[in-house]
């Protein structure tokens, strides 16, 4: 049934709302392989991707007045444990909906723009730093307990500020409230492709049985090849305070192919005896315009139950 | 059914391109900063290869793409109702400070309109608001800007620099940028552009 599902969106639905299949439109090829190599327990895992990434502009003889993107990934795991909530067992294989929306434009320059479909939850640094698949994180799954959702979101890029705003079912990858589960997410910023970006955001709903709340301020800043970001996040997990903070600095080389970025992450919750310390390191090459390689370096600062785990990863990410 | 999505895979890629640096990040928005009168606007995508790629080097020696500027990318058309105002170009320079990306304003005969930075971070930004270097640059087609350049082909001479003798770096970026810009439009872009 799924399958049906996925084969209608992929094949059917475009042929029906795109009249001519190359007629502004994109189309990517997306293939990675992914190892991560844990210490403490020691053990590795492997996740492949192949993906088809497509981007299309609908215009008629007035313009333009929407866009959409699709994107679907046959997703592989090996010995993946602990595994991501779409899959059943380490070794599971599933087609995977990351993006898929339909973008309305409206040519008034105060209505914004509408969003409806699967898209990334509008919250911190994720927002104006898209990390699907790629190495590099802001911990957006983990924090909110989605990274993408179903639902509608109204945006904006205005002169000097920018806006997302967003109501999702909180059915995660399917299109469902569950068990009445919706979100409420948004975050207002500066222009996003300015040298500093300042951004507010918030969260608000319940997602897997779990009222969920959290505020958080976001700053960024360039400066020639260099990058320093920050993300400072307080929330409360039904009635578990959580707190969060997020440092990276980044480097990138003149031709932007070649980036490094280190960062240090503070987690901590009421709940908890101990707060979470991590250090990540990472370095991604681009070797041309189809491949690209990286590797990223993760351990935690603090002893949990005696042991300091770590965790290695590297990605061979070719698109054409 | 893993096999049929594989052949489906298989069938498109001859359409599958790389990602594309040139887009807009909200074009409503923004072409509306260039061309303040537009209502709507059309987008054309196109694709910029390999024998693109040769035929700039041919036209401006010692001049690349860079490989983010391959792949499919967009060229707007401002409107306003349904009367073409003129043109946007999104274009990516590489510098000694990352990628300058910068919007230009082109008109129906190719020439620059105007220009404005989407990302620029060189500390001699403010090079932007010279209108005198601006209109170095307005009404200017690719002949005509091609008379700017020295004899290396990728450095502005004394006529442009003295305008910008504060960010002579940056004015060589920006004129870099227009002519491949100017280039590209008409090279990629003529024929759809006529017929619209």
């Amino acid at each position: 049934m799924k399958y049906k599902y996925y084969s209608y969106f992929f094949c059917i639905l475009p042929t029906f709302v795109f009249a001519d299949l190359n007629d502004n439109f994109r189309w990517s090829i997306d293939g990675s392989a992914r190892y991560n190599d844990y210490s403490e327990p020691t053990k590795s895992s492997q996740i492949y991707f192949l993906g088809l990434d497509t981007h299309k502009i609908l215009s008629n003889e007035n313009g333009d007045f929407a866009y959409s993107v699709i994107q679907l990934y046959f997703t592989k795991l090996s010995n993946q444990n602990p595994y991501p909530f779409m899959f059943d067992s380490p070794d599971d294989a599933k087609i995977i909906i990351r993006e898929a929306h339909l973008n309305y434009l409206p040519t008034s320059e105060w209505i914004p723009n509408i969003r409806i479909g699967h898209f990334t939850m509008p919250f911190g640094l994720e927002d104006s730093n898209d990390t699907n698949g790629r190495l590099l994180d802001y911990g957006h799954g983990s924090n909110l307990g989605t990274k993408l959702d179903w639902g509608i979101l109204l945006n904006k890029v205005h002169d000097n500020f920018e806006y997302k705003m967003s109501y999702t079912l909180g059915g995660k990858d399917e299109p469902k409230s569950v068990n009445g589960s919706s979100l409420v997410t948004g975050r207002f910023s500066t222009l996003s492709h300015h040298d500093y970006i300042f951004g507010l955001s918030f969260f608000y709903g319940e997602l897997d049985n779990i009222e969920r709340q959290r505020i958080a301020f976001d700053f960024q800043y360039y400066y020639e090849t260099w990058g320093v970001k920050t993300e400072i996040a307080q929330g409360q997990l039904n009635d578990d305070d959580e707190r969060y903070a997020l440092l990276e600095f980044n480097k990138q080389s003149l031709d932007d192919s070649k980036k490094i970025y280190g960062q240090y992450i503070y987690k901590d919750k009421d709940s908890l005896d101990y707060a979470q310390k991590l250090a990540i390191i990472g370095f991604s090459y681009q070797l041309n315009t189809e491949l690209e390689a990286s590797i990223e370096f993760k351990k935690q600062l603090k002893e949990i139950n005696n042991s300091k785990s770590g965790l290695f990863r590297a990605q061979i990410r070719y698109r054409y | 059914m893993k096999l049929l999505i594989t052949i489906i895979l298989i069938f498109f890629i001859p359409n599958a391109l790389a990602d594309a640096y040139c887009a807009l990040r909200d074009p409503v928005a923004q072409i509306k900063l260039l061309y303040p009168t537009k209502t709507n606007q059309l987008s054309i995508v196109k694709n910029i290869d390999e024998g693109v790629r040769q035929q700039v080097k041919l036209a401006l020696p010692n001049n690349d793409l860079h490989f983010g500027e391959l792949g499919k990318h967009t060229l707007y058309i401002a409107l306003q109702d349904k009367i073409k105002l003129g043109y946007i170009h999104v274009r990516s320079e590489q510098s000694k400070w990352g990628l300058v990306e910068i919007i230009w304003a082109i008109d129906e005969n190719y020439r620059i309109k105007d220009f404005s930075f989407q990302r620029c971070r060189s500390p001699k930004k403010k090079l932007i608001d010279n209108q005198i270097f601006k209109n170095m640059f307005i009404g200017k087609n690719l002949n005509q800007l091609q008379a700017y350049l020295s004899q290396d082909g990728v450095t502005a001479n004394q006529k442009l620099l003295t305008i910008a003798s504060d960010a002579p770096d940056l004015a060589n970026v920006i004129l870099r940028c227009a002519l491949k810009t100017l280039l590209l439009t008409e090279l990629v872009w003529k024929d759809e552009l006529e017929n619209n």
